[in-house]
């Protein structure tokens, strides 16, 4: 099923235009710090990559050194735009709550087959744990990265050990985030999952789909009794933040 | 101990030896450096004997059959080269170059210039590279992969790599790594005693000095006054902890070395050292970018309370 034939003309606002700037601000500054970040270890010219046409300057250490250093700045303004706009405005619906791991098993069973699938609000439980493993492994980045930042200016000498324990955590977060990028990926896999994809583009998804899996969530915005079978509401108007 | 093993090797007496380095103790409190007066370097090479003697128990013993990098086929090995002494290799951490210039010799010991910004210590992938407190550069053998960036990031070339050897051949010998960088660390362990470089200690005519960094800095400023020559390393590559003076200048140095590396074959050319004056920092490029992490959480508060603002406003959200 394609995007294209899940999307009906009945639609909610799932994601506001401040949210999946925040998204899209942190995926392309970490894709380009992934790329750049492997170019800074002697890497590229080595398995050839730098050879590849148009590669050459993957093998530029000065080069993949400077576009790093501004995808971290870009990285760090989405963070702090992030997480102020989530304190500001009270948005926490994303953050794991008690019971997440249990939940997740059992959504995960039901897009085998096994089992139904519990109730869920505006997040799936998995989704929760998803952002927590990741969004802690973007914080231990970047701010093993601004130490990195900082212990390169000149006339500024760190402890070898504190850089060495620094160097560490901001390589491990790396890989753990690129492990939680292939998971988030890997979601979209199964088709229960896709109908989410247009929350993160036009900031919707279908009425229906909202209704059936996100029903709590759904109930929150619609507090009457939704048995309406899915009839257009006109209360959530379509670009409500856009 | 090192003094006199070079000394015999040199054949040259200590007599002359300037009071700063004839000190066995110098203030090593804080940082430190070497001044290299190249009117007083007569090439005899003590030094680089003084540096194998010190150093040789730390020189890498690579296994029989190295492994050949995948997927380049290539790998280095010196270790049937450890007699070369007229270049910097994993068994040679200083040697002295003799550039030839309008019929004459000078004389130049090199090794590495313990810079104070060093791009070497600061992009090593792992941080197994560290500039200690008092200057001198020191890598960490057990921890070297062997990647060679820190060779390529730096101003020359100084760091040498030996294949076979290190915690490479632990892991996925042949797929990641490819040995140990090897490099003159100033004899850290020396000056952490109050010590001096072996290579300092061995110089028979006084061209090396070793001391307090500022105080090499004014000797070093000082002769090339007296002299009307040259200063080099003050200033490159952002500053660093070895003053050469010279009579000549050192664009002409440096072509000299420029004319004898195109007669290497190319993968020995790393060897050898130039000397490009006032050459720039690795880092100078992406610290002018280290401000906008200053900017970027205040410009991310900004933003956010500016929405927050808007939507207040407009009554949604």
């Amino acid at each position: 099923m394609s995007t294209r034939q899940m999307k009906s003309r009945d639609r909610i606002v799932r994601q506001s235009f401040e949210n999946r700037l925040s998204h899209w601000l942190v995926a392309i500054s970490t894709f380009v710090l992934i790329f750049t970040g492997f170019g800074q270890m002697p890497m590229y010219a080595r398995y050839g990559v730098a050879s590849l046409p148009g590669m050459a300057w993957a093998a530029d250490y000065q080069l993949t050194l400077v576009l790093h250093y501004a995808a971290g700045a870009v990285l760090v303004f989405a963070v702090f735009f992030h997480v102020l706009g989530a304190i500001v405005n009270s948005r926490y619906g994303i953050m794991p709550r008690k019971g997440d791991v249990k939940e997740s098993a059992q959504i995960i069973a039901a897009m085998f087959g096994r089992g139904e699938e519990p109730p869920s609000h505006k997040y799936l439980a998995e989704q929760r744990l998803a952002y927590a493993f990741i969004g802690a492994n973007v914080l231990l980045v970047a701010v093993s990265g601004i130490i990195k930042v900082v212990k390169n200016l000149p006339g500024i000498d760190m402890n070898p050990t504190f850089l060495f324990v620094t160097t560490a955590v901001h390589n491990a977060a790396a890989v753990f985030i690129i492990l939680g990028i292939v998971g988030h990926l890997a979601a979209f896999v199964f088709k229960q999952n896709r109908a989410l994809l247009p929350a993160m583009i036009d900031g919707t998804v279908d009425r229906e789909y909202a209704e059936h899996r996100h029903e709590l969530w759904y109930r929150e915005l619609h507090p009457e009794p939704a048995a309406t079978g899915g009839a257009p509401l006109d209360d959530v108007p379509l670009e409500q933040s856009a | 101990m090192f003094r006199s093993a070079a000394a015999g090797v040199a054949g040259a007496s200590t007599l002359a030896l300037p009071e700063a380095a004839m000190a066995d103790e110098v203030d090593t409190s804080g940082a430190v450096g070497v001044f290299i007066d190249l009117t007083k370097c007569e090439g005899c090479g003590a030094c680089t004997e003084a540096c194998r003697t010190k150093n040789e128990a730390r020189y890498p013993e690579p296994v029989d059959d190295i492994p050949v990098n995948w997927p380049t086929g290539k790998y280095e090995d010196w270790s049937d080269k450890r007699d070369l002494s007229d270049r910097l290799t994993p068994y040679n951490w200083t040697f002295v170059e003799k550039a030839e210039i309008d019929g004459q010799t000078v004389n130049i010991p090199r090794k590495c210039m313990h810079c104070d910004n060093p791009p070497c210590a600061n992009l090593c992938p792992f941080s197994v590279q560290e500039k200690t407190a008092s200057g001198p550069v020191v890598i960490n053998e057990n921890g070297c992969m062997g990647g060679a960036k820190c060779r390529d990031v730096c101003p020359w070339d100084i760091p040498q790599r030996q294949a076979g050897v290190g915690i490479y051949m632990k892991l996925a010998p042949g797929l990641l790594g490819g040995g140990v960088m090897y490099k003159c660390d100033m004899c850290a362990d020396l000056v952490e005693q109050g010590g001096q470089p072996a290579c300092v200690s061995a110089c028979p005519t006084g061209a090396q000095q070793f001391g307090p960094k500022e105080q090499m800095k004014q000797l070093a400023e000082a002769r090339a006054a007296e002299i009307g020559g040259h200063i080099y390393g003050a200033t490159e590559n952002g500053g660093t902890s070895t003053f050469y003076v010279s009579p000549v200048p050192f664009e002409q140095i440096d072509e000299a070395i420029a004319g004898r590396k195109t007669e290497l074959p190319e993968p020995m050319r790393k060897t050898v050292p130039g000397m490009a004056p006032d050459v720039e920092n690795y880092l100078d490029t992406a610290g002018g970018l280290a401000t906008s992490y200053a900017i970027a959480p205040i410009a991310g508060i900004a933003a956010a309370g500016w929405a927050a603002a808007r939507a207040w406003k407009g009554g949604s959200e």
